[in-house]
């Protein structure tokens, strides 16, 4: 926006999406990151269409096909599945645990956010040191013993991912809301009558989206990483579900004979974190440099 | 870093959260051994009849049973059970019977060495490459390295690792890659260290870096900086005597943060390469349904996550004279 004129009143709010996504595409690293993760969900959503074979088909004379050979642009794994469809249905579940643990471990933590920042005289200390205690366990520490209680597979996985989000939202949550909460129209609204739990659905949810959003793109990409390694060492998804740490972890047995098999899903892996993180710096930049650590 | 407060309330603050890490442990701890204690609650098999051994009469199961008190009240056991832990005894393998101390007492060391070999090279490079960043602050090096630095943590470890298995270890045959070669005072050893150090601590550059410019950009703007370089010092000396020093305060405490991550990493980095340590025995206990070896497992590894978060608390005072004075 140019200072050259005075601009109309409506002018001098703060630019809202549209500017946003303006402000995004400006930075070509964040435009790049933003339109593969978009064509990326867009692959993993429609899979089914986009998949030339079934994810379960295998033609064993097929097995190891590198890539180029004819009809298999990436090749095929070890049981002659035609890595396009693996990779095609491994992202919908790759992206679909990262979803459920981001939603589900998320909503919790900013649930304990807002209640320790609205309640701030009874609640924010017991809530608070529950979480500092939570973060104390590594996320991999929660996903093995998740694994070891639970057995290995896709629940405990999203299980574990989630119970680590849980204190790292809640804090990003509460320290947004306690900027909210000091805001005089919190007050009016108060004064008007208005339930707490309006109050906090209403008013004090709304004005913290920007910094929880933010913070869930840049979960997003370390919950797919660290999904993916669990599932690498076996504990995540169980073969022959298509998960891409699991088809990492099978191409490692032909590492020396077929590369592709391992090397083409940790690529897919490493982009898809990649525009998360790209994505999830850019938007805090935009929407909220105060968050900028 | 947050714009508001002086120095001096960093510091206090930074007291403030050693004191409350310190007893913050105390639940943690509790709540690290009480899980292992329930893991132990859903084995299927009872634990006398393994202790026991396959050839045992019924009388021996029996005496073994009221020795460890499973006949007992859960909270006697839980009791029970922390009394054996303090004395050392973590139970026995459902898988061959040994000791679950003495498979630990063998992992330890490796996991200790492996971690020690990766942020030995790792955090060196790290905090060069983050101070030359903050120096030359949005030069084409700046960008670079801070590009390296996202790459850094968005790479899985595992492809890391794979791919120098596949090239430095397969095809240029130059370095072993599986399992440990001996003690790291023969050849072999340390040659068999390099790959899986390369690995873990490859991952490890980038969040130092990172941090690393953050802090020296904060101290570049500091008052006894600018007194210095209206000195007429050499900017290089600025930089390395007067801001480097004191950036790396915060740059101990923030890679003391980063323990999670380097755990996690070690346990990818020990199964990629067959490295004997605890990450790699817990996730083999846990696939082969050994419960009592993944709770040691588990133990010891939350033990040491605990035990070097509250070193890196202390160090931190160690590293600031007005910390200590307080």
């Amino acid at each position: 926006m140019s200072a050259t004129t005075a601009q109309p009143a409506a002018e001098v709010r703060p630019p809202r999406r549209a500017g946003l996504l303006r402000r995004l595409l400006r930075d070509p690293g964040a435009a790049v990151a933003l339109v593969f993760a978009v064509l990326i969900v867009l692959a993993a959503v429609f899979a089914p269409l986009l998949a030339p074979t079934d994810p379960y088909d295998n033609d064993l004379s097929l097995a190891m096909q590198p890539p180029g050979s004819p009809g298999l642009p990436l090749g095929a794994d070890s049981q002659g599945r035609d890595m396009i469809t693996r990779l095609l249905y491994g992202l919908r579940v790759s992206l679909l645990m990262g979803v459920a643990a981001v939603a589900f471990g998320g909503s919790i933590g900013a649930l304990l956010g807002f209640l320790a920042a609205f309640y701030q005289r009874w609640l924010d200390g017991p809530i608070m040191r529950l979480m500092d205690m939570m973060l104390s366990f590594p996320a991999i520490l929660v996903g093995l013993a998740i694994a070891a209680i639970f057995g290995p597979g896709i629940f405990s996985v999203v299980l574990a991912l989630s119970i680590a989000t849980v204190p790292l939202m809640a804090r990003i949550a509460r320290s947004s809301a306690l900027v909210v909460m000091r805001l005089d129209y919190i007050e009016a609204a108060r004064a008007t009558g208005m339930t707490d739990f309006r109050l906090i659905w209403r008013h004090l949810a709304p004005n913290c989206l920007s910094a929880i959003f933010v913070f869930g793109t840049l979960r997003f990409g370390q919950v797919i990483l660290l999904g993916s390694a669990l599932s690498f060492l076996g504990l995540g998804a169980q073969p022959p579900t298509p998960e891409l740490g699991a088809m990492a972890s099978e191409g490692r047995n032909f590492l020396f004979f077929a590369p592709h098999i391992a090397v083409i899903p940790c690529v897919v892996i490493f982009a898809i974190v990649l525009a998360f993180n790209v994505l999830g710096d850019a938007l805090r930049d935009a929407l909220d440099p105060r968050l900028r650590v | 870093m947050a714009a508001a407060g002086t120095k001096e309330d960093d510091r206090t603050a930074m007291l403030r959260h050693a004191l409350h890490r310190l007893l913050l442990a105390i639940p943690v701890l509790f709540g690290v051994l009480l899980i292992g204690f329930l893991l132990m609650q859903v084995v299927p098999t009872d634990a006398a009849v393994v202790r026991a051994g396959p050839t045992a009469t019924p009388d021996v199961i029996e005496a073994i049973r009221r020795d460890l008190g499973l006949d007992r009240p859960l909270y006697v056991q839980f009791g029970l059970y922390l009394w054996r832990l303090a004395h050392g005894d973590l139970g026995v393998s459902i898988i061959n019977n040994v000791p679950v101390t003495q498979e630990l007492a063998a992992t330890i060391g490796p996991t200790l060495e492996l971690m020690a070999a990766s942020l030995i090279w790792a955090i060196p490079l790290g905090i060069l490459l983050g101070t030359v960043a903050a120096y030359y602050r949005g030069s084409v090096a700046d960008r670079l390295i801070m590009a390296f630095s996202v790459a850094g943590v968005s790479v899985p470890v595992f492809f890391v690792g794979l791919v120098l298995i596949w090239f430095v270890g397969f095809k240029w045959q130059l370095l072993p890659f599986t399992g440990r070669g001996g003690p790291l005072w023969t050849a072999d050893g340390l040659r068999a260290i390099i790959l899986p150090a390369l690995t873990l601590g490859g991952v490890f550059v980038g969040p130092v870096a990172r941090m690393t410019r953050t802090s020296v950009l904060d101290v570049l703007s500091a008052d006894h900086v600018r007194t210095a370089r209206a000195k007429g010092l050499s900017e290089r000396l600025v930089v390395l005597h007067h801001a480097l020093r004191n950036a790396l305060i915060p740059v101990v405490t923030l890679v003391g943060l980063q323990i999670g991550f380097l755990l996690g990493g070690a346990v990818v980095t020990e199964t990629v390469f067959s490295w004997p340590g605890v990450g790699r025995l817990a996730v083999g206990a846990i696939l082969s349904s050994d419960l009592p070896m993944a709770q040691g497992a588990i133990i010891v590894l939350s033990l040491g996550f605990i035990v070097v978060n509250l070193l890196v608390d202390v160090l931190y005072a160690g590293l600031d004279p007005r910390v200590r004075a307080a």
